[in-house]
């Protein structure tokens, strides 16, 4: 592994030796990688990864395909670097490619469901799993227990309807929701337009209030 | 448009009350929105049921505050990754050599011939670099020196030296044995003598500390011999410098190997913890673990009331219940050797050394560092 300081062969090599690469800004720890410093892009790695790994695990919901994306994405990233040209942030340009990885996995498993391990739905009650609402117990005492009951069948339902949306719809849906993204930034990611994204989610929505049903 | 320039009925509001629950709305539609809403009851009903819907959701807790609590995937990512990248970076080097692969697969194919073949060029080699190099012709048939209490060999005569090969001839009650050197300098000269000699030392440490100029094989010949001397002073800052530096990770593992019976001072541990985070080569990290976990349980067996029992695990060396002894202890050092092992059996790029840390730590650790 190359050394902290990055001296391991990037042309910037006074800007190197004199700022450790911690201390580097992204555009600079970018420019070093493209350059071929193997150090500078293990600091990029660092600092994006949780957040690639976050994500690939909410979209993928298994151990084992969050690191295949965790993988395939910084590996593209690694051979396509020299491509990236700032036009936008370095993290959004990561982003398009891991949810682009996430998708393209979400369709292959889609596409050949019988070679798949089923979803781990860690909000199931009957499964073991830690109950959310169990954990807000002491924060919020008025909740009464039908309410909770009615909690944990509104989220067995929507893990099963998940698993029913097209990959875009899946995908739209958790950035929306769980990465807390507006449509435009989504759009970006996906590389897709805003008005296909809000139609996306639109029928995400829809189909997950009908599996609600009555729940509703 | 404003909200007075165009009224909405339901039907136009019922699809835009998911987007205005999610704040995804322009001004101009969330002022149509509202205005028809406050004379609808049916449709503030659905956007109730929309914003009730999307709060259910929100709290739903996410797969990867479950799936990774630990952080154990994240460092199986970043080392898996590592060793892709490794993998990729590997290729540019075989490239060079690829004109050859066919060669390769020709002698791969003919064992016979290609053992042949090479015999006869390197026959027909040696017999021409015999005319050309004017001290390889006589190289070896040095005089035998007699060594006496003064150094013969100046320190001139080391910096321009060969060596040219180690011979051991141990004597049969395994004392230490003689030795011959034999170097090239100006004149060829074959040193006999045990470790005792000062000449014999000098030279062995002088070829130990100077990887750049000698073979690898010679150096390895030279720890061979030195380890039976690992207490004095001298030939143990040599090891230690090899187990550092050396180009070669064949003979930095074996200078680890030959500082096996002193693996309790110091700077022996510390130069082991050297090796554990900055050697390249995953077989002397590991080899780094088994001495660290051995001067551990070095540590600790004095305190032992009987000596542990043989273990059938694939890491003989290490006594199972034995140092935990040691861990108690406030001795720093010690503490550093149990983060070490932590931080690699985490984040080092090997699986193996990431295993045989998590066992070593197994085994010497108390339930706390496991």
């Amino acid at each position: 592994m190359a050394d902290n300081a990055g001296r391991s062969g990037g042309t910037n090599a006074v800007l190197a030796t004199v700022t450790s690469l911690p201390e580097l800004d992204e555009r600079s720890l970018v420019i070093e990688a493209q350059a071929g410093n193997r150090a500078a892009f293990e600091e990029l790695v660092r600092r994006f990864d949780r957040d690639v790994l976050r994500l690939a695990l909410n979209l993928m919901k298994r151990p084992e395909d969050a690191r295949d994306v965790y993988q395939e994405a910084f590996l593209k990233v690694y051979r396509n670097l020299h491509r990236f040209r700032f036009e936008c942030s370095f993290y959004t340009w990561l982003y398009r490619i891991v949810t682009n990885v996430c998708l393209d996995h979400l369709r292959r498993r889609q596409a050949r469901p019988e070679d798949q391990a089923p979803e781990i739905h860690v909000n199931r009650q009957e499964e073991g799993t830690r109950d959310f609402f169990e954990f807000q117990r002491e924060h919020r005492p008025a909740l009464d227990p039908e309410r909770r009951l009615m909690g944990k069948e509104i989220r067995s339902r929507i893990s099963k309807a998940m698993e029913r949306l097209s990959p875009r719809e899946r995908v739209v849906f958790e950035m929306k929701h769980y990465q807390g993204l507006k449509l435009r930034a989504i759009g970006d990611a996906l590389g897709t337009t805003e008005e296909t994204v809000k139609n996306s989610l639109f029928r995400a929505t829809r189909k997950l209030r009908q599996e609600l049903g009555e729940l509703r | 448009m404003s909200a007075g320039d165009f009224k909405m009925n339901c039907g136009d509001v019922g699809p835009l009350l998911v987007f205005l629950a999610c704040d995804e709305v322009t001004a101009e539609e969330r002022a149509a929105i509202e205005a028809h809403l406050a004379g609808c009851a049916d449709c503030r009903e659905l956007l109730s049921e929309e914003g009730q819907f999307q709060e259910s959701v929100s709290v739903l807790p996410q797969a990867a505050d479950e799936l990774d609590r630990s952080g154990t995937l994240l460092a199986q990512c970043r080392s898996e990754l590592a060793e892709s990248l490794d993998e990729i970076a590997v290729p540019a080097e075989r490239e060079r050599w690829q004109s050859f692969g066919f060669v390769r697969r020709w002698m791969a194919l003919r064992p016979g011939w290609s053992a042949a073949g090479l015999l006869a060029a390197g026959a027909i080699l040696g017999v021409q670099l015999l005319q050309w190099l004017p001290t390889s012709g006589s190289g070896i048939k040095g005089v035998a020196m007699n060594v006496s209490a003064a150094p013969r060999v100046s320190d001139d005569q080391l910096a321009r030296m060969a060596v040219s090969g180690i011979n051991f001839a141990p004597t049969a009650d395994a004392a230490p044995g003689t030795l011959q050197v034999q170097l090239r300098a100006e004149q060829p000269v074959t040193l006999s003598g045990s470790l005792d000699d000062t000449d014999v030392r000098r030279v062995l440490t002088y070829v130990v500390r100077n990887s750049d100029r000698f073979d690898a094989g010679v150096r390895l010949d030279c720890l061979e011999a030195l380890k039976s001397r690992i207490r004095d002073v001298e030939i143990r800052s040599a090891l230690l410098d090899a187990a550092r530096h050396d180009q070669n990770p064949a003979v930095r593992m074996k200078a680890l190997e030959a500082l096996r019976d002193v693996v309790g001072e110091h700077d022996v541990r510390d130069a082991l913890l050297e090796s554990l985070n900055r050697d390249s080569n995953p077989g002397v990290r590991v080899e780094a673990v088994n001495l660290l976990v051995r001067s551990l349980e070095l540590e600790s067996l004095p305190q032992m009331p009987e000596a542990p029992e043989a273990s059938d695990s694939d890491m003989p060396m290490i006594a199972p219940n034995a140092p935990a002894v040691a861990l108690t202890g406030a001795d720093p050092s010690v503490r550093r050797v149990v983060r070490a092992l932590e931080e690699l059996q985490h984040s080092d790029p090997n699986r193996y050394v990431r295993l045989r840390s998590a066992a070593a730590l197994r085994q010497i650790g108390p339930p706390d560092v496991q």
